[in-house]
């Protein structure tokens, strides 16, 4: 398969901000090159169970905009791929990009998920959060677009049992990586965002305690479709009777240099608070903060309701955790609601709630201007968010700083119009089959130059 | 016949759909009578990953459709809507000749588009697609269980019936006009129309308001960049004006909107005779103007200058009755003019209002300094920097008291409803940090007034927010956390007491210390509700939420789509958003309004009525019965009849007038009486067979 190597806009991340910027650009009829450093696009939300304020499943969707994405005219995905560096080429921009062996040619695979069931190595899981296991040549999961293997090199022992299963041979343990380069016009940068570490605050012994749990972990846990089928803690097996969401664990709190609100935590802690009522409807949910900032719309109604459905909230910052002698947590906190005493509570399983850091550096990236907290800064933040300080270079979601869902997928729309704008200003004009098209013109200008050669 | 059935649909179906589509007539007459291979049905049944089958047994659900007649295949997936999921349909579609598809899965709100997508990419007509939900009106509605999967199974086997009559349609292809109304000139409304107008789009931009702005204008600096409001208006209003394809009118109003899709129309009335600033105006220097801090982008022309003249009122598309014309702007004695305006898109940025506090509400009217937070903004920007108390109304402040969620957050019994009945349940976003920006500009000019902040939540969410929350704490203000059940009480103070009023509260900080502040000014934080849209509401039915704001169709998958297709909504007419979630999202409106508008045409669902004019009696009970204006009307034939026609592109596909017609004459497309009723045989041989 020959990849292009010119595109009308470069997106940088398949997450749902990068899907939504691609699909509004490729129907508007632009090519797009739409690049993803995980072997699957969809990002960090197609690993949610349901998502605020509405309590849609996440896959649901997600999968619609990662199948539309993948089978877009306009669009060529890129999948398991680092963009290195983006820099100026005339008017244009150009992309050094790292294509990471899979190990499997993409072109050959059928994922069929033969050299997975071959293969003799168990490894914890990623995409489950560490909770349940897969192979060390997997498909990444269930709705991952490619439906292609990738062979993990550090968990691979070498055995070549999957390259004898495979039907089509395409278990290549030798490949190499791929340096390539493509030139753009434009570039939406949807980089997206990583979790604040689970042992940034070591007060919170979130990576001693076996029953602390990261918000992603108890994502997986309540997907209908994740490790356990159900909810369990991880120690033991036991069925919660008694859960704990610390808020702020990984946000407003200087001593993890995270000072600003990430924005999520409080909604995503309400919301798995009532998923959790709803599978473990005997178990006591506590929620500790500082403030809800239940702020966007639905929000405030969305919190009422998981108030009036029992769920407790206590007005405290968490002190510390500790583990006791039956693997519960106890949780140290200062009551503000209740004289300001200090407490100790136990419960059978506790959730961090961690913050949002930027999930890639786009100074280092891309020479985009951040700010002290990670982030893109843009010049115009008020009335131009997507546009940064260089021509034709725009960025839209967690990018620019901690953002929910909603916010995020409208951002993307933002960008794709402004994408799409200096195009047009430059003279590109969409078409519904604009790869061809771009295809055309360069025959074109093979056979001008052939010519030129030839006389 | 054909005379009949042609001549008046001629003129009233829009674009092509009129005579070359089958759209408007069941394509099953002409293959009644010749011998057609049986359809060949694929089902498919979807785990939704557990959503569906840890309720429904899926497996059963498909092995139980394969056995009813014309299925071919019947599968499962754990997730349909995944890549997997649609090649295996598409495979089949090549592999097995199959010409009908059912997918039992999640409500066809969500996927129907993608698998009839499938069916297209697969060659087949994309109608030849039937939906089974499964997910939202089984397993999420019935508990686990043998019912569950009867009744899953009881509808799928309804759908192979119905699927069994399916027959191709097209779409309703409908011309549009390369215009779009945008409704509101404020932050949502400037950046719209200067990113319509950039994509080649022209724009009628509407303003209630003489000035342009809208409530930005009534800030005095926008955090957290800092920025003066009126440099990033100003701005804004500039990318406008320097568009030619946009055309202004101020002080006017949306009365009405008709039509549909790529052609309503939009009426606009201009009661006290705004201006109409159209590219030529403008280029003769009619828009001069400038930022007026707390009013807007003003128009010198609207201030009685000497461009007045040049400012003429621009008719677009053909203006009704008592149109003012060109004068209409200088005689104050002439009729207001009105206008009507040809559109493809609406969107919506008429924003919001302030709330106002209801009299006596914290001392509002009672107590002459209590104030909302933009007058206190407005005051504070005169307050020169310096040393001692300054100024209202003749008295020194020395403490001011900052009242979060007036008008946000009300609890129902302890908040008295408005006069309309409702309290404001929601978060307006903004007034957090607003309140906390103005406490830190207190600070800043006045080191020595003293600040206390009564709050519920401290909602410092976005990007640079969360430090003027740590600038106020740090600058001495005293923060009292109250709830809903028991806001604080404002009682005015004694005359010669001093301060002004009094502000008391049980403080959650505490240990529920009754606390009270002595303060010279109280600012109340009131929040947002939605600006006045009734007529847009009205006349195009646009759903409204139980915050009274507009409603999205979904706020992931179609954020800034209103159910009526071609209306968008921008900014926060939607619901609060501060001004760079305005701007973003009249961006992602613009976007949409593009893609619409930029083909020249858009294509509908074909889910529309259709006339046999063979059985119609011309009785009119289907127009009687239809809720939509203009939707079937009764046309003189010219055999002397009246008989009904539709208008597809007006025709919501409700089926009202199916129900009614006494002659079976009126059918819908995809939705036929025949097709109903093979669909009701199949449930009722279902729940008679012992099938469980």
């Amino acid at each position: 398969m020959t990849t292009p190597d010119r595109f009308d806009v470069l997106v940088i991340g398949a997450g749902i901000a990068g899907l939504q910027s691609a699909l509004d650009l490729a129907d508007q009829g632009f090519s797009v090159g739409l690049v993803e450093r995980d072997p699957s696009i969809g990002g960090a939300m197609i690993g949610l169970s349901k998502v605020f304020p509405t309590l849609d499943c996440s896959s649901c969707i997600t999968t619609p905009k990662m199948a539309a994405a993948a089978h877009h005219p306009n669009i060529t995905t890129l999948t398991y791929t680092e963009v290195e560096e983006v820099r100026r080429d005339g008017e244009a921009y150009r992309a050094r990009l790292r294509r990471k062996p899979r190990y499997v040619i993409e072109e050959e695979c059928i994922g069929c998920r033969q050299c997975e069931f071959a293969c003799p190595v168990e490894v914890p899981d990623t995409f489950e959060g560490g909770m349940g296991a897969r192979r060390a040549v997997y498909i990444p999961f269930t709705n991952a677009i490619p439906q292609t293997a990738v062979v993990d090199p550090d968990d691979c022992i070498l055995c070549g049992r999957c390259v004898t299963a495979c039907p089509t041979d395409a278990v290549v343990l030798d490949q190499a990586p791929e340096i390539i380069e493509i030139v753009a016009q434009a570039v939406v940068a949807t980089t997206g965002w990583k979790l604040t570490p689970i042992d940034a605050k070591a007060e919170y012994r979130g990576d001693k305690i076996t029953n602390v749990l990261s918000p992603l972990q108890m994502e997986r846990l309540l997907a209908p479709h994740g490790p356990y089928g159900r909810v369990l803690r991880p120690s033991d097996g036991k069925v919660p009777e008694s859960l704990a969401y610390v808020q702020c664990a990984g946000s407003r709190d200087q001593t993890l240099g995270v000072p600003y609100c990430s924005r999520v935590c409080c909604m995503y802690a309400i919301k798995q608070a009532m998923l959790l009522s709803g599978s473990l409807p005997f178990a006591d949910i506590t929620i500790y903060y500082m403030d809800i900032r239940a702020f966007g719309k639905g929000y405030e109604e969305f919190y009422r309701s998981a108030k009036a459905m029992g769920i407790e909230f206590v007005k405290g910052k968490v002190a510390r955790l500790t583990e006791d002698d039956d693997q519960g947590v106890v949780v140290r906190v200062e009551r503000m609601d209740e004289y300001g005493q200090v407490v100790e509570r136990k419960h059978d399983l506790v959730v961090l709630s961690l913050g949002m850091r930027p999930g890639e550096d786009l100074a280092r990236l891309a020479a985009l201007e951040i700010g002290e907290d990670g982030f893109v800064e843009v010049p115009r933040p008020k009335e131009a968010p997507c546009r940064t300080a260089r021509a034709g270079f725009f960025v839209a979601g967690t990018a620019t700083g901690p953002m929910d869902i909603v916010d995020t997928i409208v951002e993307a729309g933002a960008a794709a119009t402004e994408a799409s704008l200096y195009l047009r200003e430059r003279g590109v004009t969409g078409s519904p089959s604009r790869l061809d098209a771009i295809a055309e013109t360069d025959a074109a200008a093979a056979s001008r130059d052939e010519v030129r050669v030839v006389s | 016949m054909s005379t009949q059935d042609e001549s008046p649909r001629a003129h009233t179906m829009p674009a092509e759909s009129s005579n070359d589509t089958p759209a408007g007539t069941p394509a099953v007459a002409d293959t009644a009578d010749t011998e057609t291979p049986p359809p060949r049905i694929g089902v498919y049944v979807c785990h939704c990953g557990g959503n569906i089958s840890d309720v429904v047994d899926v497996q059963k659900v498909a092995d139980l459709a394969a056995q009813l007649p014309n299925v071919v295949v019947s599968r499962t997936n754990t997730f349909m809507c995944s890549d997997p999921g649609q090649t295996a349909i598409a495979k089949d579609i090549v592999d097995q000749g199959l010409d009908r598809v059912i997918v039992a899965a999640c409500s066809p709100k969500l996927h129907e588009t993608t698998f009839r997508n499938v069916l297209q990419r697969s060659g087949l007509n994309p109608y030849l697609y039937e939906s089974v939900n499964i997910r939202e009106q089984v397993s999420w509605a019935t508990a686990a269980g043998a019912d569950a999967t009867a009744k899953a199974t009881s509808l799928v086997a309804a759908a192979v019936a119905k699927a069994a009559r399916l027959s191709p349609l097209e779409p309703i292809r409908v011309d549009t006009t390369a215009r779009a109304v945008v409704v509101g000139a404020g932050v949502a409304g400037l950046r719209a129309a200067s990113d319509l107008a950039r994509a080649g789009i022209e724009v009628a931009l509407v303003e209630r308001a003489a000035a342009l702005g809208g409530n930005a204008s009534v800030l005095d600096h926008l955090f957290p960049s800092e920025e003066p409001a009126g440099d990033v208006l100003t701005r804004l209003v500039d990318d406008v004006l320097a568009q030619p394809r946009v055309t202004i009118y101020t002080e006017a109003l949306v009365e009405s909107v008709s039509g549909y899709v790529g052609n309503f129309t939009v009426t606009v009335r201009q009661p006290t005779h705004g201006l109409v600033l159209d590219d030529e105006a403008r280029r003769s220097g009619a828009a001069a103007g400038r930022f007026v801090p707390f009013q807007g982008y003003v128009f010198d022309a609207a201030r009685g200058g000497g461009a007045t003249e040049t400012a003429r009122a621009q008719r677009v598309g053909p203006v009704s009755g008592d149109a003012s014309g060109d004068a209409g702007a200088l005689d104050a004695e002439a009729p207001a003019a009105t206008v009507e305006i040809e559109a493809g898109a609406v969107i919506v940025a008429a924003g919001f209002d302030h709330y106002v506090p209801r009299k006596g509400e914290y001392g509002y009217e009672r107590i002459p300094q209590v104030v909302t937070l933009p007058d206190f903004i407005r005051w504070l920007s005169s307050v020169e920097p310096g040393a001692g108390l300054p100024d209202y109304d003749g008295s020194p402040v020395a403490g001011v008291a900052f009242i979060h969620c007036v008008g946000s957050r009300q609890a129902e019994g302890i908040n008295k409803p408005q006069p309309d009945g409702h309290i404001n349940e929601y978060c307006s976003r903004v007034c957090c940090t607003a309140a906390l920006q103005a406490i830190c500009d207190v600070q800043a000019k006045r080191p020595d007034v003293a600040t206390y902040d009564f709050y519920q939540d401290i909602r410092a969410y976005g990007r640079g927010h969360e430090e003027y929350y740590e600038r106020a704490s740090k600058g001495g203000t005293v923060f009292v956390r109250w709830n809903d059940q028991e806001p604080p009480t404002i009682a005015k103070a004694k005359p010669g007491d001093g301060p002004a009023a009094l502000v008391r509260a049980r403080d959650g900080l505490t240990w529920g210390e009754e606390v009270e502040a002595a303060v010279d000014l109280v600012v109340l934080a009131v929040g947002m509700q939605p600006a006045d849209v009734s007529a847009l509401v009205d006349s195009l039915k646009l759903p409204v939420g139980a915050d009274r704001f507009l409603q999205e169709v979904h706020p992931k998958l179609r954020p800034v789509e209103l159910s009526v297709t071609g209306v968008l909504v921008a900014g926060t007419a939607q619901g609060p958003k501060d001004i760079t979630e305005t701007a973003a999202s009249a961006s992602a409106a613009a976007a949409k309004a593009t893609a619409l508008l930029s083909l020249g045409h858009v294509e509908l669902d074909p889910f529309v009525a259709h006339v046999d004019a063979t059985l119609c009696e011309g009785t009119g009970a289907c127009v009687a019965e239809c809720p939509y204006t203009g939707a079937v009307e009764l046309h003189d034939y010219p055999d002397g009849a009246k008989r009904a026609i539709v208008n597809p592109a007006l025709c919501s596909g409700c089926g009202a007038c199916v129900a009614v017609c006494p002659a079976r004459a009126i059918d819908l497309a995809g939705w036929s009486l025949d097709q109903y009723e093979a669909m009701v045989d199949a449930i009722l041989a279902g729940s008679e067979a012992p099938a469980r």
